[in-house]
């Protein structure tokens, strides 16, 4: 079952009222259908084209050696710590924060963290920074290396994501030091062999973590115009129209949705019912739920890029095409999701961490009622972008006459996908 | 459902050994979690125990898993535990000590020769640690420790192991019924105990649990009432209020409680790890 009832966090949220919920989804719809056809009828993003330069002296700071290198130190002895809280200390999340330092501040934490600053993992990363000395002292260039297949893409690091999502949401015993020492040993050792083959570059792609950081920092105001390595404040539809169509994209942002829906409705009483009396047993049941979560998701996605291509003719590659318009929605819902238990679990872990033995998790910092506010209001706002997003994108593809039409099924997909998150929620 | 995408993965070339190590790590991953991890200890509820050099740490356990440490009979700790009637509520208990003191702000510590604190158990099953030599023992405790009414009253060392002399715990017994100077009968009692608002009967026979699990809804404040029937020995737990009550085999536990924090509230046993109803409290 899920690590909320078992490892990290003992209360979840409460059932959304189903007042809320469609209230919720009327307003996504509306907006959507507001923003489609009526006020937009030219493209609007510019991509990474876009953006204000800061001044130069943020630039020259957030560029200078000694900050990288701080950042780099910070990421490796926090990731030191966390081994050694592993290694050494009890096998109890009660008294142990590092299941808490994964699940909560690493894997929660990076979703503020990237909205705010940008892809940041790239530059806490742990193992890069492991290889970077490796190379370093073995006299080698970090970059060079066999180059990758360019048809692999993301597919790796979505490989890493189900993993890691698997461990979190499935696994008999996901906080314990066991199974957390097992699967960061792996991943460790999967990812720094895979870089001394193809260089630092290889991390771009298969780091799961960095992967997942770098989409959703395609949201955040900060980013870096790659013509002159400037860094802009822009705004999140241009860095998200900027999201580059690699193979394996589709399947990185579904296994985030899909994820997520699979953390939603494994707390419904049914759902852990059907696997607490399954056959199969309870482990085979949940990677079966998690998996077709997953393909669901990917399911209806497919149907609708198939049905974009239908009516609107060709298009290269009708399934990359509109996947970054999934990143927003993937973004509401991990904000309705973990909110709280961010708040909550993250503060108490930095408590264990600094020596409180035991100690009570602070109250959620919002009432029931704000807290499916805000669950409403971040799953609607993210169907929106995302429908605003794929809108723009639909405008400059299609011909004028075809534009609406052509964006038809991927409304479609977001409503079903608003509906489908919202009920996730009223379960 | 199962499973489109999934196959489109395996055929690419180069996805493949990707998704053999992934699956590698799954099944490293689901065979390497023994148990599971113990989260629901509060402070100073541990197992573990320091090392001290005082007397002897013996072998033999106290029945509870915490290891006897022997000292010498002359000047070793005393204990006797008298237990009265409460006029409202349960039984008021007094522990009478000598050669002892009770060290509430060093447990955990290395064992020192005459510090620590006490134990109560009720036949055998454990109920409290006392740092003090009074203590109130309230009727739903007792019940939610499956009745009895042996009281036993042990004492230990800061890094709980347990005073012995002559391979025996330190411990004083009484009984809960034949206690001196009981003014009532725990029956009338029973009416001042607070009605419940909800009362749930749950029974777990065979893994399976009935009724099927499901949602409470509770209204903030309200009482809620738990009656829990299990076949076989197991412990009930209700997330985020940790409330704890073991479950003899086929005996029906009564765990009461107020209902004074919203949010969503799993009730599960720990042994068979089943969930037996979600508490909504709103």
């Amino acid at each position: 079952m899920s690590v909320l009832a078992h490892g990290i966090g003992a209360q979840h949220d409460l059932p959304l009222s189903p007042f809320y919920a469609f209230a919720g989804a009327f307003a996504a719809l509306f907006v959507s259908f507001l923003a489609l056809g009526l006020l937009w009828s030219s493209s609007r993003f510019r991509g990474d084209r876009a953006g204000r330069p800061l001044p130069a002296a943020v630039q020259r700071l957030a560029d200078a050696r000694p900050t990288r290198i701080a950042v780099r130190v910070l990421g490796s002895a926090a990731a030191l710590l966390v081994t050694l809280h592993l290694l050494l200390g009890p096998d109890d999340p009660d008294r142990n924060p590092a299941p808490g330092a994964v699940y909560v501040l690493l894997w929660v934490g990076l979703v503020p963290a990237s909205l705010l600053l940008g892809p940041v993992w790239r530059l806490f990363n742990p193992l890069r920074t492991v290889h970077l000395l490796g190379c370093r002292v073995l006299g080698r260039d970090p970059a060079a290396g066999r180059p990758l297949p360019v048809r692999l893409g993301l597919w790796p690091a979505a490989a890493g994501l189900l993993a890691f999502t698997w461990l979190e949401l499935v696994a008999p015993d996901p906080a314990s030091t066991t199974a957390l020492l097992l699967f960061l040993s792996l991943y460790a050792a999967v990812h720094l062999a895979g870089a001394a083959r193809h260089g630092a570059g290889w991390f771009d792609h298969a780091d799961a973590f960095e992967v997942y950081s770098g989409l959703l920092a395609r949201l955040s105001p900060l980013g870096r115009r790659p013509t002159d390595r400037r860094l802009v404040l822009r705004s999140p539809f241009n860095g998200l129209d900027a999201t580059p169509q690699t193979p394996g994209l589709v399947a990185t942002v579904c296994v985030m949705l899909g994820s997520t829906a699979y953390d939603g409705f494994s707390d419904a009483p049914s759902w852990i019912v059907t696997v607490q009396t399954s056959p199969l047993g309870r482990t085979t049941a949940a990677t079966l739920g998690l998996l077709g979560a997953v393909a669901l998701v990917a399911t209806l996605y497919a149907l609708c890029a198939g049905a974009t291509r239908l009516i609107s003719g060709q298009l290269r590659h009708p399934l990359t095409v509109f996947a970054h318009s999934l990143v927003p929605i993937a973004l509401g819902y991990l904000i309705a999701h973990y909110f709280t238990l961010f708040v909550t679990e993250g503060s108490r872990t930095v408590m264990v961490a600094s020596g409180t033995d035991n100690p009570v998790p602070p109250e959620p910092p919002l009432g029931p009622g704000g807290v499916a506010t805000l669950q409403v209001a971040a799953i609607v706002l993210g169907h929106v972008l995302g429908v605003i997003a794929a809108h723009d994108r639909s405008v400059r593809l299609f011909p004028p006459g075809r534009a609406v039409a052509g964006q038809l099924p991927l409304l479609v997909l977001m409503i079903t996908y608003t509906i489908g998150g919202l009920s996730l929620l009223i379960a | 459902m199962k499973n489109l995408r999934r196959r489109r993965w395996l055929a690419r070339p180069g996805g493949a050994a990707v998704t053999v190590l992934a699956a590698g790590a799954l099944v490293f991953g689901a065979s390497a979690c023994g148990g599971r991890a113990t989260t629901h200890h509060k402070p100073g509820t541990s197992h573990e125990q320091a090392v001290g050099s005082v007397g002897r740490l013996l072998a033999a356990d106290d029945g509870s898993g915490h290891r006897l440490r022997q000292v010498d009979a002359k000047g070793a700790p005393q204990v006797t535990v008298a237990v009265r009637r409460d006029s409202e509520d349960g039984w008021n208990v007094r522990l009478s000590v000598r050669n002892f003191r009770f060290t509430p702000d060093s447990v955990g510590g290395a064992a020192l020769l005459g510090r620590g604190h006490a134990r109560l158990f009720l036949d055998g099953h454990p109920l409290a640690r006392v740092y003090g030599s009074w203590y109130h023992l309230p009727d739903s405790l007792v019940r939610s420790s499956g009745g009895g009414t042996g009281l036993t009253a042990r004492l230990y060392a800061d890094d709980h192991t347990a005073w012995a002399v002559n391979s025996t715990p330190i411990q004083a017994t009484t009984s809960l019924t034949t206690a001196s100077a009981q003014p009532t009968a725990p029956a009338p009692h029973r009416p001042e105990t607070p009605r419940p608002d909800t009362a749930l009967e749950i029974v777990v026979s065979h893994g399976k649990v009935s009724p099927a699990p499901g949602r409470t809804e509770i209204k903030k404040g309200r009482i809620i009432e738990l009656r829990v029937r299990s076949d076989q020995a197991d412990t009930l737990h209700v997330h985020g209020y940790d409330k704890e009550a073991r479950l003899p085999a086929g005996k029906t536990v009564t765990l009461t409680f107020t209902a004074d924090r919203t949010g969503l509230f799993e009730v599960e046993t720990h042994e068979s790890d089943l969930l037996l109803t979600q508490l909504v409290v709103r």
